[in-house]
């Protein structure tokens, strides 16, 4: 059952990265219609380059997703620090709240946040666009670092306690590193959904500020580009590629010797 | 210790290589027109090809900032909203209604255009703005019917052939109410453009009945699936995608249905309260020139409104191309679709029971 | 600032540890919610303004059965790809979990990155994979299958929709499922239990949360899902995210669509605090059973 139940997980992996093969196909396609493949093609990797528009939004987007997957990310951590190791009382409300922005619809949110954006004279920009995002990628983070805390052995940081070490010293040298790689799944998380959001941009950007999705969504109109493509497959490719330099770079600590 | 942030670093690192990467040519294109003033204008993505952009730029020394909105009530509620920041916008028709009667666009100065006289007759005077007085007619097409002939093995002419019971399961309608009664009422022998409760709720019944053959409602990739035959017949927009569509198989045309054509247009118009009223009367001006107006079609495969411009199109297959420019004959009787007023409530009450059917 | 042995200090320091999450809270959602709680009263003209005013006409409207039909066909597949997505998510989180800590992270990465590529281009790479010129039907009909495009189907709506959800399922599953003990699992196998045990006694109850969270990150947001359904499934049910979006857009009813999203809102609230009654059983008990020092498990 075990084996099984890893072979399942790689064809996940495999799932996962199916549509990015046929993009990286399909980015060297030289036809403009994306049902047949007429020959091999440099020219939307170019025309990319060319795309100020295109460029300038994926700057926005990637700007946008950071500094509100960062501020999700301590704001949820915060509060989940509050909510599952801190007695703090009325617990089922307070994450009842943070919760709310999952059960509203998008749409409804967008709309109704403009409205209030413009009555407090906030102009629609990055300023906004963060706001929005960090409102939706919140209960995201919030509930990863939740689930991460609330299953963490209370023990540990007893035993730690007990031995002395200071309240601030077992957070950083027992609970921390016990919660990383859970912070770096709650980040990425909130980053993507930032960098995928459609619904909501459209309520909160403004003049210059088209985001990646936006500008992709609006083009279906006229159909989508093979540029798309290269694009998408830039995008993985570099982050393939940074990984494996790396996680090269990490093996070769490892190899070094322990660390402190 | 910090393995795990490695990982972390990763994504950061991925981030800001994308952000230095692009922010060179971002910048590039901010300081090349320094202090000339700025326009920023928000329109429909495709419809203003970057050599008219650049064009602009250059002559002028005015920073224009473009975004793209995907309709035209997106569009509509960040203006209404207030402070928008936007200069000039390109509404639709039916769009142009509702901004004038929502005191969203201003009156355009006509003393203050040259080139006004280069506009198609058509698009002079027309029904959803009388006199021109807030907007400026910038591309156009019909609604008609995109098929594949290897699929319904027959040449199609007109609406009846999206009731036809042999393409069951292969029929698309566009995903969007005024589009779909149009080829509910024409089909009819109605007008596309009526008020009549009766008349409109005839037009719900067909499409009630119609439901059962579609394979779908689409807006958004109708031409793809015309060319590879999964539909063999859609109700679909003219201009860039079908163009594209009919280029690239043989087999796939373009036809405005014998029932009667419909036209949509998309206009620039003044943001009312715009802090750059010089800089969008040069936006309009400029883009009334034909060589300019010509570039729509060249680069963007759309009709261009400026009769002066037809001569000036590079390619002139395109002008011939019903995909893009409708054969003037099969225009005849056609109309503009405009915003229905009160009668907007007989359209949607019979759209949300033909959609939930 | 963490002492839990001085419970008033820590609760004060949990509230100040609250006030971003609360203000956030406040000013971006409940304020917002106002607005729209409002007006799902007012009355609206036809040219999409609100003239405000106080109305229940909006909510008599949704009586009509054509609203209650989107949206029970709307639960149904919220509720399917809730399904789908936690099975699967649980079998990935599993995996990632019992790999070598240096490994985790990188998988961790590994799941995300496809996602950076922008939503309509992977919806559309699966169009071209699933459609009558892709590779399935071409092995298909290579077999000698006769084979109709896989678009627009159920099929293609549910593998999207997986597509699409997969990691908000994953990360919290894996997150809760990591911290616990590995001894647990060799301890279970030690007496005997089998995969099957081991699963439905230890893992599955200890990332009780993590596969609530999941759950509800891919139940509720389903419901608004527009794109997926018209572009893989033929767009001929409308989803209810998609009906507030038309009534906001194309029907310039702001009112009407506001009503609809307060009912909506309703439901959801009282399905998540259905939820929570729940876990909070299955976790005390979940919690009791695994300390090692149960008279403190209440501080966790």
């Amino acid at each position: 059952m075990e084996r099984l139940n890893s072979w399942i997980a790689r064809l996940v992996f495999v799932f996962l990265y199916l549509p990015i093969a046929a993009l990286i196909v399909y980015s060297f396609n030289s036809s403009e219609v994306s049902y047949r493949f007429d020959g091999f093609t440099f020219r939307w990797y170019a025309e990319l380059f060319r795309d100020q528009m295109l460029l300038e939004s994926l700057r926005t987007s990637a700007l946008v997703g950071v500094i509100a997957a960062v501020l999700a990310t301590v704001i949820g951590f915060l509060s989940a620090f509050a909510l599952v190791r801190l007695r703090v009382k009325g617990r089922a409300f307070f994450v009842g709240a943070i919760l709310i922005p999952l059960i509203v619809p998008e749409i409804v949110l967008g709309v109704s946040l403009l409205t209030v954006f413009s009555s407090a004279g906030l102009p629609t920009g990055i300023v906004t666009l963060v706001l929005g995002h960090v409102v939706i990628t919140l209960p995201l983070a919030t509930l990863v670092l939740m689930g991460a805390m609330s299953s963490l052995d209370p023990s540990l940081s007893e035993a730690a306690t007990d031995l002395g070490a200071s309240p601030w010293v077992t957070f950083r040298r027992v609970l921390f590193p016990l919660l990383r790689p859970s912070i770096l799944a709650a980040f990425l998380l909130s980053f993507t959904t930032s960098f995928s959001n459609i619904v909501i941009s459209t309520f909160t950007a403004g003049v210059g500020t088209t985001t990646l999705p936006l500008r992709i969504y609006s083009t279906l109109r006229t159909g989508l580009t093979p540029e798309l493509n290269a694009l998408g497959t830039l995008l993985v490719v570099a982050t393939l590629g940074v990984i494996l330099l790396v996680g090269v770079a990490q093996m070769r600590r490892i190899l070094a010797g322990p660390r402190p | 210790m910090n393995k795990k942030f490695l990982a972390f670093g990763a994504v950061a690192l991925a981030s800001a290589t994308v952000l230095s990467a692009c922010s060179a040519g971002g910048d590039a294109s901010s300081t090349g027109a320094a202090g000339s003033g700025s326009l920023s204008i928000y329109a429909w993505a495709g419809e203003i090809p970057d050599s008219v952009i650049e064009g602009f730029e250059a002559e002028t020394g005015i920073d224009v900032t473009v975004d793209t909105f995907d309709s035209n009530e997106t569009m509509i509620s960040k203006l209404a909203a207030g402070n928008s920041g936007y200069d000039v916008v390109e509404p639709s028709q039916y769009a142009v209604q509702l901004m004038v009667e929502r005191d969203l666009i201003a009156e355009i100065d006509k003393s203050k255009l040259e080139g006004f006289d280069n506009l198609a007759e058509k698009f002079v005077d027309p029904s959803f703005d009388p006199g021109n007085t807030h907007s400026i007619p910038w591309a156009w097409g019909t609604t008609g019917i995109l098929y594949n002939e290897a699929c319904t093995g027959a040449e199609v002419t007109g609406w009846a052939d999206m009731w036809n019971p042999d393409y069951a399961g292969k029929v698309y309608m566009l995903d969007n109410m005024l589009s779909a009664y149009i080829a509910g009422l024409q089909v009819n022998g109605l007008s596309a453009t009526t008020t009549d409760e009766a008349e409109i709720a005839t037009a719900t019944d067909s499409l009630l009945e119609q439901k059962p053959l579609l394979g779908g409602y689409n807006s958004t990739n109708y031409a793809d699936l015309v060319g590879t035959g999964d539909a063999c017949i859609a109700e679909a927009y003219s201009g860039t995608t079908a163009a594209k569509a009919v280029e690239a198989n043989p087999d796939v045309h373009y036809i405005i249905p014998e029932e009667g054509g419909t036209l949509w247009t998309d206009s620039f118009s003044i943001v009312a309260g715009t802090a750059n009223e010089d800089a969008a009367y040069q936006w309009l001006n400029y883009t009334l020139r034909p060589e300019v107006a010509a570039l729509v079609t060249d680069d963007a495969s759309l009709a261009s409104t400026n009769a002066a411009a037809l001569e000036l199109v590079a390619d002139q297959s395109q002008v011939e191309n019903p995909a893009i420019y409708a054969p003037a004959d099969s225009l005849t009787n056609s109309e503009f679709i405009v915003d229905p007023g009160d009668a907007l409530a007989y359209f949607q009450d019979g759209w949300t029971r033909v959609r939930a059917s | 600032m963490v002492d839990v042995n001085t419970p008033r200090t820590s609760r004060a320091a949990g509230y100040l540890m609250l006030l971003p999450a609360v203000a956030v809270i406040t000013l971006l959602v409940i304020v917002p919610m106002v607005v729209i709680a409002r007006d799902s009263f007012a009355v609206s003209d036809p040219l999409g303004g609100n003239l405000g005013g106080f109305t229940l006409d909006n909510y008599a409207k949704l009586l009509d059965p054509v609203y209650a039909k989107t949206l029970g066909y709307s639960l149904g597949m919220a509720a399917l790809n809730a399904a789908v997505c936690t099975v699967v998510g649980y079998i990935v989180a599993y995996y990632i979990a019992t790999r070598p800590a240096k490994t985790q992270p990188v998988l961790l990465v590994l799941v995300i990155i496809p996602f950076l590529t922008d939503f309509l281009v992977r919806t559309f790479a699966w169009i071209t994979l699933l459609g009558s010129g892709g590779p399935f039907i071409s092995l298909l009909r290579l077999l000698g299958v006769e084979a109709q495009s896989l678009v627009p189907s159920q099929l293609a709506v549910t593998l999207s929709l997986l597509y699409a959800f997969l990691p908000v399922a994953v990360f919290p599953i894996y997150a809760s499922m990591r911290s616990i003990d590995p001894s647990l699992k060799e301890a279970a196998a030690d007496l005997g239990a089998g995969w099957w045990q081991t699963h439905a006694r230890i893992f599955v109850p200890l990332s009780a949360s993590g596969l609530a969270s999941s759950v509800m990150l891919t139940f509720v947001p389903t419901l608004g899902v527009f794109v997926i359904p018209v572009l893989l499934g033929g767009g001929k049910d409308p989803l209810v995210g998609n009906l507030i979006v038309t009534l906001f857009t194309e029907f310039r009813n702001e009112p009407l669509g506001a009503a609809l999203s307060m009912v909506v809102l309703v439901l959801m609230l009282l399905s998540v605090a259905a939820a929570g009654l729940i876990l909070r059983a299955r976790s005390g008990s979940a919690r009791a059973g695994r300390s090692r020092s149960p008279k403190k498990a209440s501080a966790v």
